[in-house]
Parts: C-alpha cells; structure tokens; sequence
C-alpha cells in the first residue's frame, strides 16, 4: 500500500505545479457558470419541474465541458512517464503495477473532484441569495453528484488506459476524447433509432445511455444500475491498464 | 551477488542476449563492454527486474529477479541509459519521492537524500528544476537516485555517457568510493573506462560473452604482435639491420625525428618475445646512447577488435 500513497502524493503535487490544473479548472468553471446561468432563465422565464440543478447538468454548457475534462485530466498519466523514459525508473523502483495504476487514477479522480466544487458553492450562493426562493433539493443535489462521479470514474479510467498505450499525450488525449465521445453518441444514437423499434432494445440501450443516466440522476431519481455499470467498466479499463504496463514483463 | 546462467533474451525475430553465463562477487567493479546492440542494456534491464528473459536463470543478492521480482529491486539501485528524470521537479523533490517509493520515510529518509546529494556533490543545486540543469547534473541526479536506498548492488547503464572529461573523472572517482559499499556492475563503450575503473571486465558482441577477465591479463593474453620504440644516437647506416637481427623482432622501421643524431626506430616483436634487454645489450656493445626504450602492451581496443574479429570468423566457420 505505501507505493500506492507515494504515487498518490506524487501525481496530485505535479498536477497543481503544472498549469494544465489551473487551466481545466478555469475552463470547467467557466462552462459551468454558462450552464448555471442557462438554468437561471429557465427557471425565470416559466414555470417548471426541474430544480436549478436538474437544469444546471443538462444543456450543451455542461456537455461541452465534460468532454474537454477527461483527456485534458488523464493524458499525462502514463505517456509522459514513457516519453521521458521514466517509466524504465518506475518499474525497476520497489512498487507493484497495480499500486502505480491505483495511484494514479485516485489522483485523478481527486482533480476530477475537485473540478465541481465550485458548482456546489454556485447552488448555495443562489439560495442564500434569493433568501430560499431557488430552491436545491437534497435529492438532485446527492443525484447529480454521484452520477458525476461515476461517469467520471468510468471516464477517467478509459483516459488513463489511452495514455498508457502510447508515448505522445496528444495521442492519448484524442483517443480518450473519441472513446469518450463514442460511448456517448452510442447512447444517443441507438435511443433515437431505439424508439422505431421497440420498447425492449431502448431498455438495453437505456444501459449505457450517458444523458439519460443525467436525466433521471439529477432529477433525483438514484438508480443503481448506471452505478454498477458505470463501476463496472472502470474496473475493466483499469485492469486492461494494468495489462498494458504490464506487458513488457510477460513472457514472450 | 550476481548469478547469471545461460541467460537468453529475445524479441521478435532477433536475440539480443545468446545464452550468457556469468558471476560477481560482492565488492567487485565490473564492467559490461561491448558495441551498441552488443546486449549490454537487454542485459541490465533483466538484472533490474524490469523485463524477464526468455529463458535462462538470474540471481541477484540470492533472490530469482523473476519470480522474487520485488526483493531484488529492493537490492539494486539500477540507472537507466540517458538518466531519465521527471523534468519538472525539483531535485530535493524528486529525492524524496524516489527514496519514498524505494520503501524509506520520516527521518532517516531526510538524513540519507541529505547524504546522497552531498556523495554527487547536488547540495548547490537541491532547489533547481531538474528542467534547467546541465546533463552532468541530471546524470548525477540520476546517480543519487540508484544510490538513495543504500542498495547492495549497482546497476549502471553507460554512467559517463554524454559527460565532459571533468566530469568523467568525478564520477570515476565517486565509483571508486562506492567500491566499500557497494558490488558495482556499469556497462560502457569507451574502452578506457573500464581499464581505468573496473577490477574485471565482461565483453559481449552479438549477445554473446566473449572475454571475461581482469582489464591486465586480457591484455597480456593477447596473442599479438607488441610494438618496441627505441630512440638511440648513432650514425649507423646497418643499426636498422642490427636491430633486425635481435632474435624475436620481426621489423623494424625508422622514424624521421629532428634533431640530428637522434634516430627512432620501432621494432615489431613476435607475440611472447620481449626484446628490451637485447636491444640494450647491442646498444651498450655498439656504444649507441640510448633516450629511449619503451615497449607498447595492446590496450583493450586491441583485445576487442581482435576478439570480436575472431568470433566472427568462427560464426562464419560454422556457417560453412
């Protein structure tokens, strides 16, 4: 466990020296104030069903920023440590893989975390301001939060098996991008075609649906099926990780 | 400390280690020499514990580096060929990170990156980025870095690569201090290297071994031909002749020199013959003044290219 600490340590300080931290942060609060000001007018203009937070990680505001996140999060990881050759250093140091991947991806999931903070502070202030008339209820507030960690989570792990597949950080970055993006526009694309079709194929694609897993999360609605999926595959991203920096030490 | 026993490595298509078998014992300088390509990485990346062989057996400090992978990178401060850094930390940082990782923590750990900094004289630069020092810096870095956790042996993958003459010498000395403490096993292709640093010396070409022994009696093993200069004053015109006539030398040519009566002649001896007191007898009987008598032993480079030259004309043998 302590290489894992060590690694944990390491990789979060060298995120916050570098100024890629300060970059995806301003960016996702940026995106973030967009979508929160978006929900605002909705809420001003009628009457809805919807909370200012079901409304705040709905529109395009949000999912512009959650792609730009996860390669600008993960391309580091390992394609650094291979283009510095760092990677022979690490391998040959006292640590199991398994505590180098673990390490890494915590931190990242730690940033990640990290990025939606100011959101939080965003629901507050509106509700402090208006003296409670933007109501946040506890339920969207618990819902969205968690969804946004699963799907980071899930996110984070496919960005972190793209960067250890290659020695360039663009590479890894846009493989993460269009891993990311694929598994959205699946989503979409079949629950489009799924409606000509039958109720049956659009409850198999509601299974890895990311806006609508959004929907029904920050609506309130916790459903452990997208949780156990969405954990699921990260697992599987992770292990496939591990396979991959682990490769060089099977026997040929 | 290291047993190596027909130890293979291949890649797709192409073997870069051919079944070596070696030993060091504990306290011992040796030294990998050989041309890129010769296997000499391959080889210390096994040792390391960071690929396995294809076949074969490694033994470090007693531990398989395979299947007791961990306890062997526990026992060896292994630096990479290039000394490879995280650029944007600093050098203190990345001291403490690697010695943290390497299993030490609190006080001690302090205490030892204090002394290792101190051992490659980095205390001057403990607060610089690794980004913006010199490449004799960060190869020491590197250095410290394989020296932090007090390893039992080190692995050294071309040390002085890319140093200045100044530099070669401080890290050859800093070696030599090492030698107390620690089994040193670092590999080069600068023959001189090894002559000046290593108590034994291992050669490979092709991923084979082809010497092993100490830099002096590879030399003296050598079976060719040495050189004898021998500068008298005469005014002889047969002294070329006479020379020739000393039982052993096989030619022996003049030099132009200035200085007038002075004349330099260098002789070819046959392997095992050493004709020094010959040449002095016929001096004193031809009453030629003699300012100098040197005879040349083959340096490693001559060892190598013949022992390289002669493998390949066996390879070739068997291939016929």
């Amino acid at each position: 466990m302590r290489g894992f600490w060590v690694m944990l340590k390491k990789e979060l300080r060298m995120f916050f020296v570098s100024p890629v931290a300060y970059v995806v942060l301003a960016l996702v609060m940026v995106l973030n104030g967009f979508a929160f000001r978006a929900a605002l007018s909705i809420l001003e203009s009628a009457p809805s069903e919807g909370s200012i937070v079901t409304w705040t990680f709905q529109p395009q505001w949000f999912w512009l920023s959650y792609f730009f996140v996860f390669p600008l999060l993960t391309m580091r990881t390992f394609a650094e440590e291979r283009r510095l050759g760092t990677f022979e250093t690490l391998f040959t140091a006292p640590v199991r893989a398994w505590q180098v991947v673990a390490g890494k991806f915590v931190a990242t999931l730690i940033i990640y975390a990290l990025l939606w903070a100011p959101s939080f502070f965003n629901f507050r202030v509106a509700h402090w301001i208006s003296a409670g008339q933007v109501e946040i209820p506890a339920g969207t507030m618990g819902g969205s939060y968690i969804i946004l960690l699963a799907m980071g989570m899930f996110n984070l792990a496919m960005g972190i098996f793209a960067s250890s597949l290659t020695r360039n950080q663009i590479v890894a970055a846009i493989l993460s991008f269009t891993l990311s993006l694929c598994h959205f526009l699946l989503g979409v694309f079949v629950m489009v075609i799924g409606r000509k079709l039958s109720d049956s194929v659009v409850d198999v694609v509601a299974y890895f649906a990311s806006a609508e897993h959004i929907r029904i999360f920050t609506s309130g609605l916790i459903d452990t099926r997208p949780l156990i999926y969405y954990s699921s595959l990260t697992l599987l991203f992770l292990s496939f990780t591990l396979q991959v920096v682990e490769f060089r030490r099977w026997k040929p | 400390m290291i047993d190596v026993q027909n130890l293979t490595k291949q890649y797709a298509g192409r073997t870069a280690v051919d079944g070596i078998r070696f030993q060091v014992e504990p306290g011992e300088i040796v030294g990998f020499l050989g041309p890129n390509g010769a296997g000499k990485t391959t080889t210390m990346r096994i040792l390391s514990g960071f690929m396995p062989a294809t076949s074969g057996k490694a033994m470090v400090a007693g531990f398989d580096v395979f299947r007791h992978s961990l306890e062997v990178r526990r026992a060896v401060g292994y630096m990479p060929e290039m000394a490879p850094l995280y650029v944007d930390m600093k050098v203190k940082e990345y001291l403490r990170f690697r010695a943290e990782l390497k299993g030490m923590g609190g006080h001690s750990m302090r205490r030892r990156v204090g002394e290792v900094m101190e051992l490659c004289g980095l205390t001057d630069v403990r607060r610089r980025l690794i980004d913006n020092l010199s490449k004799g810096f960060r190869q020491r870095v590197a250095l410290a870095d394989a020296l932090v956790h007090d390893p039992k042996l080190l692995i050294l993958d071309e040390p002085t690569n890319g140093l200045d003459p100044v530099q070669i010498r401080q890290v050859r000395e800093l070696l030599r201090e090492l030698r107390t403490r620690h089994t040193v096993l670092l590999s080069t292709h600068i023959l001189h290297e090894v002559e000046v640093t290593c108590d034994r010396v291992i050669m490979l070409n092709h991923g084979r071994i082809l010497a092993d022994d100490s830099p002096r009696n590879l030399a003296s093993r050598l079976n060719t031909s040495t050189v004898v200069r021998v500068e008298v004053e005469t005014k002889d015109e047969k002294a070329p002749l006479k020379l020739e006539g000393i039982q052993g030398v096989r030619k022996c040519t003049e030099e132009a020199v200035e200085g007038g009566a002075w004349r330099h002649f260098m002789l070819r001896v046959e392997p095992g013959f050493d004709v020094r007191e010959a040449v002095q007898a016929l001096a004193t009987a031809e009453a030629w003044r003699v300012r100098e008598l040197h005879r040349e032993l083959p340096n490693l480079e001559d060892v190598f290219v013949e022992l390289a030259s002669s493998a390949e004309v066996m390879k070739g043998g068997r291939l016929s």
